[in-house]
């Protein structure tokens, strides 16, 4: 018999969507995260383009939609680690990593206060440090603790002495969980380009060549700065700043496709630096400003401000002084018609979009060259939404996630008979 | 139902220590007299949990919990649907916002214990509002690529589905056109035209009824009950329905505002023109051809935004010129190529042709005769130089679209109008709804017959994480008449805009409100016999949910409300409720506050707060240890748009000190989730400086802040500085009376 | 007169299909103009036009600039734009082409690079290796009486070079097997002329 339920792979703003849409329309939904918190990328973000408003705000309606939808069962800290069977009749082993928290973990932090380990926090992409047992980030949910069980002292259980709850259990297994589904939806979201694989940009040789989704953590209040952008190596703020645009993307050394979002995603960094820093000036080296539809707008504004130096160009070479960690990248200034040195405090690289989907089974589902599921779900009962699916912004991907949930339940209809 | 209240009081995570338990529990047992309260060091843990279940098997049916916010701990206080839970947020926005132990701080915790018990004792279990056989069927008007999918993709879900097309056959403008771009893997050939395909897909699906040249007359009702008629055949159909698509289209921009470029000269054409010429074969001939990039787009005498579909559109028929004649030269003179995605493949590969791609100014270009023929002139930014491509046959304006939603006069609704202008006199009106009477819908609604309009006339959403967003419930706009797009993205737009439709369908019939309240079944009533016909809710609703009798009634559809409450907010003889949320409700938790008299100098200020925004945003202030004064008491609303100024009254008339508004961002890029409930509310509070004048108190001791979800390391200084403004301006006088 | 006329050698379909057909002129097709060549060429600044330009005059069919052009004989096959182009173009090949393209359309005596590259061959093959001292001279006498007043000028050069044993004035070793070599470059010329 046709299973009706469908499995969503990754909570960020696409898997959630897709979830509660499908959810919402009355079937049921597994949600599997392997982050211990839902919202993935966008919960990192400081901003939306075009409207420069925060993503927690969306977020929050849909975990508000999500606790009281009795329809969707979700998982934290969780894998897909197998896929057999067909459209209608998957059948799907989860494996739950320990947390080393359990649920009734009450939130009230005693534990941090006692813990004398710390850990590069990955929520700011390595800007700062947290302890060994961390709350994720201030909006996490759920709101549950975590242990970073590599970064713990060896022996020390404090945390657990310290715990009123016995919420701590620091023997936690890994646990697996079987599921029976009849559709599965991929929306696993992508990760920023590797930076370091474009050598002569430097990042991670120079300390001020950083990446855009660096800077959202430096705009964002709650980040490893306060909101304040400032610059790695000193902590100064700059007064020019430089963006890299196809940073990866476009390149069929990296990435030949185009990522769709850096160009915005620059626009709207230009709009967090103008509003820390009044004088800052800022460069921004292109080949295509790819700004669709209303987001024309957007750039149409950011343009338009003076300080904001647009240059057709793609950036050849950025060296470092080391003595200032001022930055100077070489680019063809095509207006101009020559070569041109930029010197500059901080660098932005607007590296694009790579799918982190992992282990497709390739029998039963399509992947592109460049990692992205392209199958259609309503036919093979498998596929992607959102940047699993292909690169695009945040509304394109709830778009998508959208329609990814109506492919996910026509498969489930008709699917398996 | 007959109430059985038990309260519980959670000690666990400082509260025990931070606050006063005894002198709470003496609240709820001699103030409200509530016989069953406990006490447990970890409510929210099994043997907490247990306890409460063991007393809701002995009877007790309405559990007042205080312990954390309501957005934590969700789950395992959720004791099914026949027993009301009400939330005591002592955690977050008590004990972690205070010093723990002091008089002040136990105060705040028992006025939040007089207004969690209040509400307890007064709110209801709500009770789905059913319609009566709701339709299930969906409505898609118009026949174009994005209609068509929505339809058939509605189908496939297995519903049942009417498709209105007003010309003769389907197939919209991607009917016409030759092929179509890349849409699928490796995204570098032509599409076949698959609209016959998708035509006859849609023919042979018996769940899928079409009225070709057919327009809509009429639609009346709401979701589920929808009332369609349909002008068709010289005739009139009707149809019941249950949610619509409304996929009408775009046009291309008018090529005769684009002589600048040349329009009007022999063979200058657009692209429409291009796939005409290509259906009828007269490319073959066709050697030396320029494109000419937004032409009219991105153009602020034209079409201030970016068509997002005219890069593509010259690609394909740079390619299949190509393919008439393999002599064929083509050049494209853009601004940015704008092939985004997996599209720059396609530009690859169309550069293979050997199209030749000239980097320039638009407008800035020129067209000219060139000896029987075309030239076009203009400089080459990348080469650095002024070109001419002469000898040309045929100069190709890439025109762009504007939505069909766009074309149409504007509705004035007289009314409105009328009162717009008065309260322009007092410069605070909310903006009203642009409704374009384009002739699609018809709606039989008060506010209006289209769907409302916004920049550049697209009824668009307005929330990046929401693009379905509506302010017409069950009515959700796909393809390009929402939004200017490439065509995959119609398609995944209609597919996901079916989706929306049939989730409101199901929705109806269980009772329950769509986005972004899902699944609540509670619904505002109204008591007619206290009508005044005033009109306000019809006016403020920003679903145009209530419609009007001849004599001013208000008509509520129930299946358009949203539940927000911005009627019962709006309404000055207060006759709307919810079971669960009413203004005696929310009036009668401020009035259980207790105000201390003057000589106390313990000022006392109420804070409204939108609960989506500004309450998470407060929780997240007491997840940081912030602190902030302890004269405030929080009471969430749904939005501010309920907000009704009777409670800011009765607040400063039992001696409140100050009333504090926290809503959402408001304006062109507003963020309330229920559209205008923030502007609505700010615009209540400049009117009820008149109230506070007749009580003889200053307006200043109401105020307003627009604040987001991230704004908790902001508030507690909103807070402190409010304090202060109450500090200099004294006491309320008006307390002890 | 049609515009077309007044820009005759411009925007010639002809000739950018001409140059499009010769070994890996395809490629050219495909520069989408980002600029990255430029900046990574290392003889950038001795080119009229550079990299990124040459390809879009080609693009554009610019007849008299390509013709005209010393890129392609200034390229030092350093790879570099090639490893890095986004497009893949093998731009050192297109450049090896193009080079072949103009040697025979022109000759080597048009250009100066192009002269210079003859040189350096003869004197490889004539040895199996490199003589720099010998190059140089053989080049300048070629190139004629006011090349010869350049080279002076570059004596300071020069002369270090040659105290440094950069510049080696005695030749050194012929290689084993120059036979060979000559038969590989032979080989290779037939090839070329067969349009491989």
């Amino acid at each position: 018999m046709a299973n009706k339920s469908i499995l969503v792979i990754g909570g960020g703003i696409s898997g959630l969507t897709t979830a509660l849409e499908a959810a919402e329309v009355g079937y049921e939904v597994y949600l599997v995260e392997k982050n211990p918190y839902l919202g993935g990328r966008v919960a990192q973000m400081h901003h939306y383009f075009p409207k420069l408003c925060p993503p927690n705000c969306g977020l929050e309606i849909n975990f508000k939609r999500l606790r009281g939808n009795p329809r969707i069962k979700f998982f934290t800290c969780a894998e897909v680690e197998q896929i057999s069977g067909q459209k209608g009749d998957f059948d799907v082993t989860v494996k739950v990593n320990p947390r080393y928290v359990k649920p009734e973990c009450t939130a009230c932090g005693e534990c941090v206060a006692v813990c004398p380990a710390e850990r590069a926090n990955t929520f700011n992409y390595g800007l700062d440090n947290t302890k060994a047992v961390y709350l994720p980030h201030p909006f996490a949910f759920p709101l549950k603790y975590v242990i970073d069980r590599d970064a713990c002292a060896d022996g020390c259980r404090k945390c657990v002495e310290a715990c009123k709850y016995n919420a701590i259990d620091l023997d936690m297994e890994v646990e697996t969980v079987h599921l029976k589904v009849g559709a599965i939806v991929y929306a696993t979201g992508w990760q920023p380009y590797d930076a370091t694989k474009i050598s002569y940009y430097g990042f991670g040789r120079h300390k001020n060549v950083i990446t855009n989704v660096m800077l959202e953590r430096l705009a964002v209040p709650n980040g490893p700065t306060g909101g304040r952008i400032v610059r790695p190596s000193d902590g100064k703020e700059p007064e020019t700043i430089a963006f890299v645009q196809c940073a990866g993307s476009r390149d069929e050394n990296h990435q030949p496709y185009c990522s769709q979002v850096c160009c915005l995603a620059s626009l709207k960094h230009i709009t967090y630096i103008r509003e820390n820093n009044p004088n800052a000036k800022i460069y921004v080296f292109y080949i295509d400003i790819r700004a669709l539809g209303k987001y024309e707008d957007f750039y149409t504004k950011v343009a338009n401000d003076e300080n904001v130096i647009f240059i057709k160009g793609k950036v050849g070479e950025i060296t470092e002084d080391p003595a200032t960690g001022d930055l100077t990248l070489e680019t063809e200034d095509q207006g101009a018609g020559q070569v041109v040195q930029q010197t500059v405090n901080l660098v932005v690289l607007a590296t694009g979009m790579a799918p982190s989907v992992t282990a497709v089974p390739a029998e039963l589902a399509v992947v592109d060259a460049g990692g992205f599921v392209i199958s259609d779900i309503a036919q093979t009962g498998i596929g992607g939404a959102g940047c699993a699916h292909k690169p695009m912004e945040v509304s394109a991907s709830v778009r998508d996630a959208t329609a990814a949930a109506l492919k996910a339940v026509q498969a489930v209809v008709g699917g398996g008979k | 139902m007959t109430k059985k209240q038990a309260v519980y009081f959670c000690t666990g995570c400082g509260l025990g220590e931070a606050l006063d338990i005894p002198a709470l529990v003496k609240v709820a047992k001699s103030e409200f007299k509530i016989q069953d309260v406990k006490e447990h060091p970890f409510l929210c843990g099994p043997e907490g949990v247990a306890l409460i279940k063991k007393d809701i098997e002995a009877g007790v049916n309405t559990v007042s919990i205080a312990a954390c916010s309501e957005r934590v701990c969700y789950d395992v206080f959720n004791f099914g649907p026949s027993i009301i839970v009400e939330r005591i947020p002592l955690r977050e926005r008590v004990a972690w916002v205070q010093e723990p132990g002091d008089e002040d701080t136990n105060m705040m915790a028992e006025d939040y214990v007089r207004m969690g018990l209040s509400r307890a004792k007064v709110t209801e279990l709500p009770e789905p509002f059913l319609v009566e056989n709701p339709s299930k069927t969906i409505l898609v008007v118009g026949g174009g690529l994005a209609g068509m999918t929505a339809a058939l993709e509605a189908a496939k879900a297995g519903y049942d589905v009417v498709l209105v097309e007003k010309e003769a056959q389907l197939g919209g403008w991607a009917g016409k056109v030759y092929k179509l771009p890349p849409l699928v893997e490796p995204f570098t050939d032509l599409a076949e035209n698959n609209i016959p395909a998708l035509a006859k897909a849609i023919e042979d699906n018996p769940r899928i009824k079409v009225y070709t040249g057919a327009t809509m007359e009429s639609i009346a009702g709401g979701p589920g009950v929808f009332n369609a008629k349909i002008k068709h055949g010289g005739g009139t159909a009707e149809e019941k329905v249950g949610a619509i698509v409304l996929a009408t289209g775009a046009r291309p921009y008018d090529p005769k505002k684009l002589t600048y470029l040349g329009y009007g000269k022999t063979n200058v054409v657009t692209h429409a023109e291009v796939e005409e010429m290509a259906k009828n074969g007269k490319l073959k001939e066709v050697k030396r051809v320029a494109f000419i990039q937004c032409a009219g787009s991105r153009d602020p005498e034209h079409l201030p935004y970016c068509s997002a579909a005219c890069c593509v559109e010259t690609l394909k028929q740079a390619v299949y010129l190509k393919e008439f004649n393999p002599d064929a030269q083509v050049y494209i003179f853009y601004k940015d190529i704008r092939a985004t995605g997996k599209y720059e493949y396609f530009y690859k590969a169309v550069q293979q042709t050997g199209a030749v791609f000239i980097k320039t100014e638009i407008p800035g270009v020129q067209v000219l005769e060139d000896g029987g023929k075309l030239a076009v002139a203009g400089k080459d930014i990348i080469l650095g130089e002024d070109v001419t491509i002469g000898d040309l046959d045929l100069v190709v304006l890439a025109n762009g679209m504007q939505t069909n939603a766009a074309f149409g006069e504007e509705v004035v609704l007289e009314d409105a109008e009328a009162e717009a202008a008065a309260a322009k006199e007092e410069e605070a009106a909310v903006k009203l709804d642009q409704i374009i009477k384009s002739n699609m819908l018809n709606l039989v609604y008060r506010q209006g017959p289209e769907m409302p309009a916004l920049k550049y006339g697209f009824p668009d959403s307005h929330f990046i994480c929401f693009p379905y967003e509506t302010r017409r419930t069950g009515i959700y706009a796909a393809g390009v008449v929402r939004a200017t797009m490439q065509v995959p993205a119609a398609i995944e737009d209609a597919t996901g805009a079916a989706l929306k439709a049939i989730q409101c369908v199901e929705a109806v019939a269980r009772g329950e409100a769509v986005h972004p309240r899902s699944g609540d079944i509670s619904y505002p009533e109204f008591n007619m016999n206290r009508c005044t016909q005033c009109k306000r809710c019809t006016e403020e609703c920003p679903f145009g949910a209530i419609n009007e009798d001849e004599k001013a009634n208000p008509l509520p559809e129930r299946t358009r409300c949203r539940r927000c409450g911005t009627c019962m907010g709006a309404c000055p003889e207060r006759i709307i409720s919810f079971k669960n949320y009413s203004v005696p409700m929310i009036g009668g938790m401020a009035k259980s506050i207790e105000v201390p008299e003057e000589e106390e100098e313990k000022p006392r200020i109420l804070i409204f707060a939108c609960e989506n925004d500004a309450i998470p945003a407060l929780d997240m202030a007491g997840i940081g240890r912030m602190k902030y004064s302890a004269w405030v008491r929080v009471i969430p609303l749904r939005c501010l748009g309920s907000l009704n100024l009777v409670w800011i009254s009765d607040a400063m008339s039992s001696g409140i000190d100050g009333v504090m508004l926290l809503g959402c961002r408001h304006g062109e890029d507003y963020q309330c989730h229920f559209i205008k409930g923030s502007e609505l509310a700010e615009i209540r509070l400049s009117k009820v400086s008149e109230t506070l004048d007749r009580l003889g108190l200053e307006s200043e001791r109401c105020r307003f802040h627009q604040v987001s979800i991230m704004d908790y390391y902001r508030i507690p200084k909103l807070i402190e500085d409010f304090v202060a403004k109450i500090d200099e301006l004294g006491p309320n006088p008006m307390k002890g009376f | 007169m049609t515009a077309a006329n007044n820009q005759a050698s411009r925007y010639d379909p002809a000739f950018a299909n001409e140059l499009y057909s010769i070994e890996n002129g395809h490629y050219i097709k495909q520069c989408m103009q980002c600029g990255l060549c430029v900046v990574t060429c290392p003889a950038r600044h001795l080119m009229d036009l550079q990299p990124r330009k040459y390809f879009k005059a080609i693009q554009a069919g610019d007849r008299d600039r390509v013709l005209k052009a010393n890129t392609p004989w200034l390229c030092t096959s350093c790879n570099l734009c090639t490893v890095r182009c986004p497009r893949g173009i093998p731009i050192i090949d297109v450049m090896h082409g193009m080079k072949l393209y103009l040697a025979q359309k022109q000759g080597v005596k048009s250009a100066p690079g192009a002269l210079f590259s003859k040189t350096f061959f003869d004197v490889m093959l004539k040895r199996g290796r490199q003589w720099e001292a010998w190059l140089t001279q053989m080049y300048f006498l070629k190139a004629g009486p006011s090349a010869i007043k350049d080279a002076l000028k570059m004596m300071d050069v020069a002369q270090p070079m040659v105290l440094k044993r950069r510049l080696p004035l005695a030749p050194a070793k012929t290689i084993k097997g120059k036979s060979q070599l000559k038969k590989i470059y032979e080989k290779a010329a037939a090839l070329a002329k067969e349009g491989h």
